[in-house]
């Protein structure tokens, strides 16, 4: 399917905050209540309207656990777009924030835009961290902010498009090289029609070499 | 005592090529022509001819005309440096039941373990079962027993039209009542089930004459309901099974925990028991502390998320189990400690190990395990540590800090792809597909989300009886795995369309055949490069 630009994402956070589950309610629209451990890191893709624009949004779920740092580390060069996920109901994965931004911070471009996630508001009587605490924490780190429920789907296609709006406005604005694609953005074939023979849907980083 | 201390297949042939045949690994011909070499004869003639001076060679003169001429399963038994060590870890079960029967009959590459890690006790010993088993595995016995007894409650399938079936598991997995329970690649594996085939018990028989089969197993129940071949075949033909629940001392003996003499096993099982139950008691109160409450803490919320779907281990009582288990390792591992994925190298063992206590009828994953009684349980329990643990060691690497032994097999996997199959290499980077991004797992969990339960265990079955099995030969198979869906990785036109094939492979219906194909597979790739490093490198091939 052809699409204007392709967006590539990351989603971080410590183990069983729900990555998996907002990854797997925003592709596939369904909540599996429990999910099995994300080993190295898992891949999902969805297409997006913004500005009467497709946007394929290409995303990299990351196991949580310390163990496979050194090998979800280098999904952050390459992202356009990271989703940085804790749970309202267990403060440890609040205080890891600071760790994860570092991270983040050092390992990717640095106008790749950083999308501060609440999760698991469904579990309101269990609440941990308050809103206010994750806002507080966003506006401090520049991040934009938004509390979700992988479960109920709450908030959960805006988390994935407002993040693709913000990275769309940067592009307006100048911001991004679309055309270095370790910025994790691409231009659509239908773009480049110098191209005529790249396959529609490429993304390949050789296939798409030839493009504008 | 002369033994064959080498894997039969890497002796050099008299014809270059003629891979000996692992067995399951020889049918239906693979599809691809290379593979061709894997179908070297293998009729009984020629088998006989290969016998060499052992002791071997006077049982299977005496006995071979107990089988039908073609049968090719007697004749891979026949092969003396393959039959032979398994002729040693005859054990004593005298209580062997009926239905054993034709779950030890599902005879499969398990033949082909070798023994070189295990003390041999007694010439006597062996001498003696073999006599027995000779002496009793005469043609003229007479089968006293029907397909029925065997077969109970499973349906007949009509000649010919074997090929639908696929590989049973009354295990897990394969009943009607469960379609999508460890189904297919691992829960969490973003897919659908594929719909389900109820699949008998007997595919293993598949491409043959049921009939002949059938007459073959009543041979064994008659020869199995002597009291002293009973004693002669139960450790033997335990070892073949792979799919059905009645492999645990094999496994025990092949994860070099179990001794292979007979009179030593039970005082070996008890004492590792109460040394693993010892560590915890020693040490499981430490969880709390401040050095370890990290890696329980990883692990008490990871063992919940397992499986999720199948409800044996969602009870407390299993949790518990993996939890003690995981910890234990993790402390006593420090260079490594947990790492997600090792949580899934348990199952297995556990699952063979309680599907021995549970009855055949019941589908053990959705057993409730505070039904057995709580010394079984807690056998079970130190038995899968045991295993696990020794699995664990040969694969250490793969779990310390940035995991090096995962990215050297990862990147030995893309040479070998490179080399072995250049057009799906080329596909793979031209899309920017890179083996990290979906061979991570298969590395970390030795393939157990990529494929069925009950084809992880025939898989790991063979493994046990490879040397380093888990660390190399699996590179072999992940690189057979990824050459059977070759065409269909190069369908894919796109990055997208290729990473979502391939973190979720439609092998939800696999069964014993496909794994035979993959193992043969792998054989044959292991049998061209593992001693020829060389041979990787394209100028030192033909391309």
């Amino acid at each position: 399917m052809s699409y204007a630009y392709l967006f590539k994402y990351i989603i971080i956070g410590d183990t069983g905050v729900g990555k998996s589950c907002l990854l797997l309610q925003f592709t596939d629209k369904r909540f599996q209540p429990v999910h099995d451990l994300t080993i190295g890191v898992e891949f999902g893709a969805r297409m997006i309207t913004i500005d009467g624009k497709q946007i394929k949004l290409q995303i990299w779920d990351t196991a949580g656990q310390e163990s496979f740092r050194s090998i979800t580390r280098s999904y952050y060069r390459g992202a356009a777009g990271a989703l940085l996920v804790y749970d309202i109901t267990r403060r440890d994965t609040f205080t890891h924030l600071t760790t994860w931004l570092e991270d983040a911070r050092q390992h990717s471009n640095s106008n790749m835009v950083i999308m501060l996630i609440g999760n698991k508001t469904d579990l309101e009587s269990r609440r941990d961290v308050k809103k206010e605490e994750g806002e507080a924490f966003a506006r401090e780190h520049g991040l934009i902010f938004m509390e979700t429920s992988a479960k109920t789907a709450a908030n959960v296609e805006e988390a994935f498009i407002n993040t693709a709006k913000e990275i769309y406005e940067k592009i307006q604005e100048g911001v991004f090289d679309i055309n270095n694609e370790a910025n994790g953005i691409k231009i659509g074939p239908q773009h480049s029609p110098s191209s005529p023979h790249a396959p529609s849907g490429s993304l390949g980083q050789q296939a798409g070499g030839g493009c504008c | 005592m002369d033994l064959p201390r080498k894997p039969f297949w890497k002796k050099p042939t008299k014809s270059p090529g003629s891979i000996k045949p692992v067995y399951g690994a020889q049918h239906p011909p693979m599809s691809d022509p290379s593979s061709a070499v894997i179908s070297s004869s293998s009729s009984p003639k020629k088998d006989k001819t290969r016998m060499r001076r052992n002791s071997f060679s006077e049982f299977a003169n005496k006995t071979e005309d107990a089988w039908d001429a073609g049968d090719d399963d007697i004749c891979v038994l026949s092969d003396p440096d393959i039959y032979q060590p398994d002729i040693y870890s005859l054990t004593l079960q005298p209580d062997i039941t009926a239905p054993d029967i034709y779950r030890v009959l599902t005879i499969t590459d398990s033949l082909t373990y070798s023994f070189d890690d295990y003390s041999l006790d007694t010439q006597s010993d062996i001498t003696e079962d073999l006599s027995i088993t000779s002496l009793t595995l005469q043609p003229d016995i007479t089968p006293d027993i029907t397909s029925a007894n065997l077969f109970k409650g499973l349906p007949r399938v009509p000649h010919g039209s074997d090929r639908d079936l696929k590989q049973p598991s009354n295990l897990l997995g394969c009943r009607p009542s469960s379609p999508t329970l460890l189904g297919g690649p691992g829960i969490g594996v973003r897919q659908t089930p594929a719909p389900f085939r109820h699949i008998p018990a007997y595919k293993r028989l598949l491409d043959k004459d049921l009939d002949r089969e059938v007459a073959k197993l009543e041979k064994f129940k008659s020869l199995l309901e002597a009291p002293s071949a009973a004693r002669a075949f139960s450790g033997t033909w335990y070892l073949s099974s792979c799919i059905n629940p009645v492999y645990k001392f094999p496994t025990l003996m092949l994860q070099g925990y179990l001794p292979a003499n007979v009179d030593r096993r039970k005082g070996t099982l008890e004492r590792k028991r109460a040394e693993y139950f010892g560590f915890i008691q020693q040490y499981y109160d430490t969880r709390h502390s401040d050095i370890h409450q990290d890696t329980y803490r990883q692990i008490h919320i990871d063992i919940p998320r397992m499986n999720p779907l199948i409800s044996l281990f969602q009870q407390e009582v299993v949790q518990e189990i993996f939890e003690r288990i995981l910890y234990i390792w993790a402390i006593r591992h420090p260079a490594s400690g947990y790492v997600q994925g090792i949580n899934d190298l348990v199952t297995p063992f556990f699952v063979v190990f309680l599907s021995e206590v549970v009855d055949e009828n019941v589908n053990v994953e959705n057993f409730d395990v505070t039904q057995l009684p709580e010394e079984t349980v807690r056998n079970i329990e130190g038995d899968s540590y045991w295993c696990t643990s020794k699995l664990l060691d040969g694969i250490q690497d793969n779990y310390t800090f940035a995991q090096p032994g995962i990215q050297l097999k990862v990147n030995a996997l893309s040479k070998l792809v490179k080399r072995i199959n250049a057009p799906l290499h080329k596909h793979l980077d031209k899309n920017s597909v890179e083996y990290l991004q979906f061979a991570f797992r298969w590395m970390n969990n030795l393939l157990m989300r990529e494929i069925p339960l009950r084809c992880t265990i025939r898989l790991w079955d063979t493994y046990q009886s490879e040397p380093e099995g888990f660390a190399m030969f699996h590179l072999y198979v992940c690189a057979a795995l990824l050459l059977e869906f070759s065409r269909d990785i190069q369908k894919e036109k796109d990055f997208q369309g290729i990473m979502l094939l391939l973190q979720n492979l439609p092998t939800a219906h696999w069964g014993n055949e496909e794994v035979s194909q993959l193992l043969a597979q792998a054989y044959q790739l292991k049998y061209m490069f593992a001693d020829a490093p060389n041979h990787l490198h394209p100028k030192a091939g033909k391309k």
